[in-house]
Order: C-alpha cells, then structure tokens, then sequence
C-alpha cells in the first residue's frame, strides 16, 4: 500500500509503541497498523533500537548528584511526552472537520423546500391581482433601494409640516401641534388645496347665509 | 415616598378634563387704526379647553361682529388667523365673500378654531386675529395682504359678478321656471360632486413604498384662455403625486404675473376629483413661455375604504392675473364642458344664491339677484 494514501501513526505514537509506553488501545491499533506496513514496521524498529542504545550508553554514564538516576529523568521525559501527546490530542478536536451529517440531514432539507415551494405558489396564486402587483413592486423597490433607504424615507419625520384639508375641517400639524379650523353647520363644503402649501374649506354658514372660506397655509420661518 | 408623588402628579395629569378658557388665554383681536371695519363685540361663549393625555386642546368658538366704518360698500373680509407658539410656520384665515355690507351696517364673522399644544407650553396669549384684507364694491382694497387676499377676494368677486349675470340673463329670457331649474341643477350636481381628503406636505419626501412613475399631464384647453398650457408633469406613486412641472406659454398681448393650473386626478377605478391647484407667481411677457415646478407632495390618504391609486392627471388653467391687475376668469360656457362640470365646485356666489333659494324660496332669489347692478 503506498505511503501516500495510507493513514500513518504519528511519530510520537511510533516512539511510545517502541518503548512500551502506550496505552492499551493505542497500542493495539498501532500494533494493527504496523502488521499491514512495513515501513513503519522499520521506524519503529529503528526506535527500539536506538532505545537500546540510549540505555547501553546510560550504563556508561557517571553517577548523578543528589539521587538523581538517569531511569527516574527518563520517566519524567515520558511523562512529559505523554502530557503533551493528551494536550495534542485535546487542541486537535477543535481544529477537526465537523462530521458530516447524515442523509437524513438533506432529506429534511429538501422536504421543507418542496413545503415551502408549494406555499408560496399557494399563496401568490390566491392574491387578487393587485395586490399581487403591489407586493411584488414593494419587493422590487426594497431590492433597488436597500431596505435601510426605504424605511429611512417612508416615515414622515415629526418636523414635517403637513397641511390636510377634509370636509371635516382643515388643519396644519407641525411638531406635533396643529392649528385647525372648523367649519361650523354648514351647507356644502368644498375642499381645496394648493401645491404652495395652503388648504381650504368653502362653505355657506347655514345661520347667517355667508360664504366663508377657511384657510390654513404653513410657509416655512 | 416623592417618586409617588411625582407618578400621582403625571397620572392626574393624564386624567382628562374639561374647562372654560380663561380670559388671558382668549385671542387677542388686533385691527389697525385706520381700519375700515371696526369690532363692536366678540363672544366666546362656547369656547373650552381639555386635557387630552398630554396635550392641551384649545376650542374657540368666537362670533365677532364687525361695522363698516368706511363710505364704500364691503364685498369680502379676510382675518388672519395666527398662534405663533403653536405654529409658528402654520396660520389661518378667514374669508368671506360676496358680502353686501354698506357703510355703518354691522355684519357677523364666526371663528371656530382649534388648537392642540403640549400642557407644559407657555400660558401667553396663544392666539392673534388681525385684518389681512378688506374688499370694496369698486374692487379697491385695504389691508396688508399678507395672505394674498387681495386676489382671492377679487377673484371671487369675478365669479360672483359672471354668475349674477348669467343667473339675471336666464331670468331675462326663460323666466321664473328657467331660473328654479337652473338653481335645482346646481344643488344636484353640489350634492353629487366628489370629493376627498387631501394632504400636501411641502418638500415632496416620498412617504409610501410604491415604485414611482412619471405621469404626464393631458390639458383641457379653455378656448379663451390667455396661457396655453404646453407640458406637464408629476411624479406619481401609487396615491401621491409629487413635484409637478408645467410648461405654460402666455398667448395674450398683455404680461402675466399670476396663474392658476387646476388638476384633476383619475384614479384606476375610473372616478376622477379636483385634485388641487398649481399656483405660479411669474413674469410672463407676451409670447413667452416659462415652467411651473412646486416641490410639494399632494396626498389622498383615503377614499371610503380604499386608498386612491392615481391612473391619469388632467391640467386646466383656472385663472389669470394680468401685470396690469386684471384678471381672466373661464366663462360660463368653458365650465359646461362635461370633465370641468363634473369635477368644478359652483362659485361661492352660485352656492349662496342656490341655499337662498333653497331655504327661502324662488322669489327670494329674485330679489337677491335684484338687488346687484349689472
């Protein structure tokens, strides 16, 4: 099988197999692992020998100060080794992939787009035509101008003066605060308005007889 | 223990409550002394005033009556109406017209005005009524037409005279019948006229979420009318029009200073309404054409149930003034034409004789219409 698509142990793996120093399940899939490639097989003989040597080469060594042996520093190097290796091992769940979910997964999916397909052409179909007509030219207009524009100029700001003429009465609201003028009973009221920003209201006082025409006007201070 | 007192205080001020207007806060009626109509008396007797949540609501109900101090006969009356803490871009008037006032003969003008403000606004007088203007049977005029009275007043008086004149004519040629006729015509057609809520919000800002689209004006065009209307148009979305423009050309041989473009509106059910007016203060010499542009928004919030969706506009030139003060008028015959008499109010002189008649009957009129000068 070659290297380059077989999964290998890591090194540090390899090292502790050679020393003994894995646990049992890793050792036993490093075990299976090195059963099926040789060229670990010859790394980690290459561990264990090099191992041999180190100890060989140990014995050779003068006596450490202060009962301090070179077997109890080998056993805190591995500790050390071992800490890091668990370390390692923490850290690289972060980095993994999320596994890939089932197919159940897009199954749901794809249901819930049909659904939702089927509601919308329910729906569209059921509108009458103008308001058809008027949802999609909002939506429209929503894509053209970004949304944040549309609300920005759809409300009227509290400081716009608007003049409103109705048969009611007539009124300029400015801040908040409106001036008004009422017609009393009357006989056949006629509104009016004028683009320079007036409105007014023609009736006859049904007590006196009179036309009168209220008017209110707003021109900016 | 005080932030109860503070939730009691706003909670009894939310309350609402009812009152009569204190004599400070009465309007303050202010006429020149040079004026040629004097105040015999003021009663506000209906008048009150009521907490609404926040909000002071300011009812004045004023029945004035005025003399005629002056040795001409009075035709109209324009009273401005302000209240600089309220509104201090808004004002208000008040205008009557074909009045028949002779000199020393006194004549009624009521005032019902309304006004919202916050409770917490100042307690000074809130309200001044002045004189803008006074028009005399010889169309002289006194006042500081600060409101442009001068014309309206004068307009009117146009009208009133065009139609008294038509009405004797009819009673010349057709008699009593004829007359009784053509008064029963105009009552009807006042009832049947339509009509709408419209609001027109200076600057144009756009307030609906609607595409626009730009509508071009069709123009009905008066045979006598001395500016011809050439283009036009507005930007239309959905129940708004916005920012018209009109391209006018002066086709008399005199300069024009002042003109009035009507606009009529169809809707896409097939009703059609008086929309409004485009007025033009302008130098216009004779031959010369210039453009018409108000930066306004017109709006009909809403007609019955449904909100107006603006299909088609129509233009029309409504009146004229000339640089030498006169003015042009449409003539009886232009307003029989069937768009402008199913959209056109009758004059405030044809809507008075018409009630005349109405309340007191045939012989009434007569004597009314009698009374005027050709």
């Amino acid at each position: 099988m070659k290297r380059s698509t077989m999964k290998h142990p890591a090194e540090a793996q390899m090292a502790l197999f050679a020393g003994g120093d894995l646990g049992r399940w890793e050792r036993w899939r490093v075990a299976r692992h090195l059963a099926r490639c040789s060229e670990c097989q010859h790394e980690v003989q290459a561990l264990r020998d090099a191992g041999t040597q180190l100890r060989e080469l140990s014995a050779e060594m003068p006596e450490l100060p202060n009962n301090l042996s070179w077997s109890r520093l080998s056993q805190e190097i591995t500790g050390n080794i071992r800490v890091g290796l668990a370390a390692g091992e923490a850290i690289a769940l972060f980095d993994k992939p999320a596994p890939s979910k089932p197919r159940l997964g897009w199954n749901a999916a794809l249901v819930i787009l049909g659904a939702t397909l089927v509601f919308g052409i329910a729906f569209w179909t059921s509108l009458p035509p103008q308001q058809a007509e008027h949802l999609l030219a909002s939506l429209k207009r929503i894509r053209t101008e970004r949304i944040g524009n549309v609300i920005h100029s759809a409300a009227a700001t509290p400081e716009e003066a608007v003049v409103e003429a109705s048969p009611a009465g007539i009124q300029v609201k400015e801040n908040g605060r409106t001036l008004s003028l009422m017609q009393p009973r009357s006989d056949g009221a006629t509104v009016s308005v004028s683009m320079q920003g007036s409105a007014g209201v023609r009736f006859v006082d049904a007590d006196t007889g009179q036309v009168t025409t209220n008017k209110v006007y707003y021109a900016e201070q | 223990m005080r932030s109860s007192s503070v939730l009691l205080a706003s909670a009894l001020a939310l309350l609402p409550w009812n009152g009569v207007v204190s004599a400070a806060a009465l309007p303050k009626i202010d006429f020149p002394a040079d004026s040629p109509v004097d105040l015999i008396s003021a009663d506000y007797g209906e008048s009150n005033e009521s907490a609404r949540g926040g909000a002071l609501l300011l009812d004045f109900h004023a029945a004035l009556s005025l003399r005629n101090a002056s040795q001409r006969k009075i035709r109209g009356i324009t009273l401005l109406v302000s209240a600089q803490d309220v509104t201090p871009g808004g004002k208000g008037s008040v205008t009557i017209t074909s009045l028949d006032v002779g000199p020393q003969e006194t004549f009624p003008v009521r005032i019902d005005l309304r006004l919202l403000r916050p409770l917490q606004a100042s307690s000074s007088v809130p309200v001044q009524i002045g004189l803008d203007g006074v028009l005399f049977d010889d169309l002289s005029f006194y006042g500081p037409d600060k409101l442009s009275s001068r014309r309206t007043m004068t307009l009117s008086e146009w009208e009133a005279r065009r139609d008294r004149r038509y009405f004797k004519s009819v009673l010349a040629s057709g008699g009593p019948e004829r007359l009784r006729q053509e008064m029963l015509e105009s009552l009807t057609h006042e009832a049947d006229r339509p009509s709408l809520d419209v609001q027109v919000v200076r600057g144009g800002r756009a307030t609906n979420f609607e595409p626009e689209k730009q509508l071009q004006f069709a123009f009905l065009r008066l045979p006598d009318s001395p500016v011809e209307p050439v283009d036009g148009m507005a930007r239309i979305a959905g129940n708004e029009a916005r920012a018209p423009r009109l391209e006018v050309k002066n086709r008399s041989d005199r300069a024009i200073r002042y003109l009035e473009v009507g606009w009529i509106v169809h809707d896409q059910a097939g009703r059609e309404f008086l929309a409004g007016s485009v007025p033009a203060e302008l130098n216009l010499a004779p031959g010369q054409q210039s453009r018409i542009f108000e930066n306004a928004t017109l709006k009909f919030p809403q007609l019955g149930a449904q909100p107006l969706a603006i299909e088609s506009m129509t233009g029309f030139v409504s009146s004229v003034e000339f640089a030498d003060g006169t003015l042009w008028i449409p003539t009886r015959g232009d307003l029989g034409s069937p768009q402008l008499q199913r959209v056109m109010a009758p004059s405030d002189e044809e809507q008075r004789l018409a009630q005349i008649y109405r309340k007191k009957g045939l012989t009434a009129l007569v004597a009314e219409l009698n009374k005027f000068q050709p």
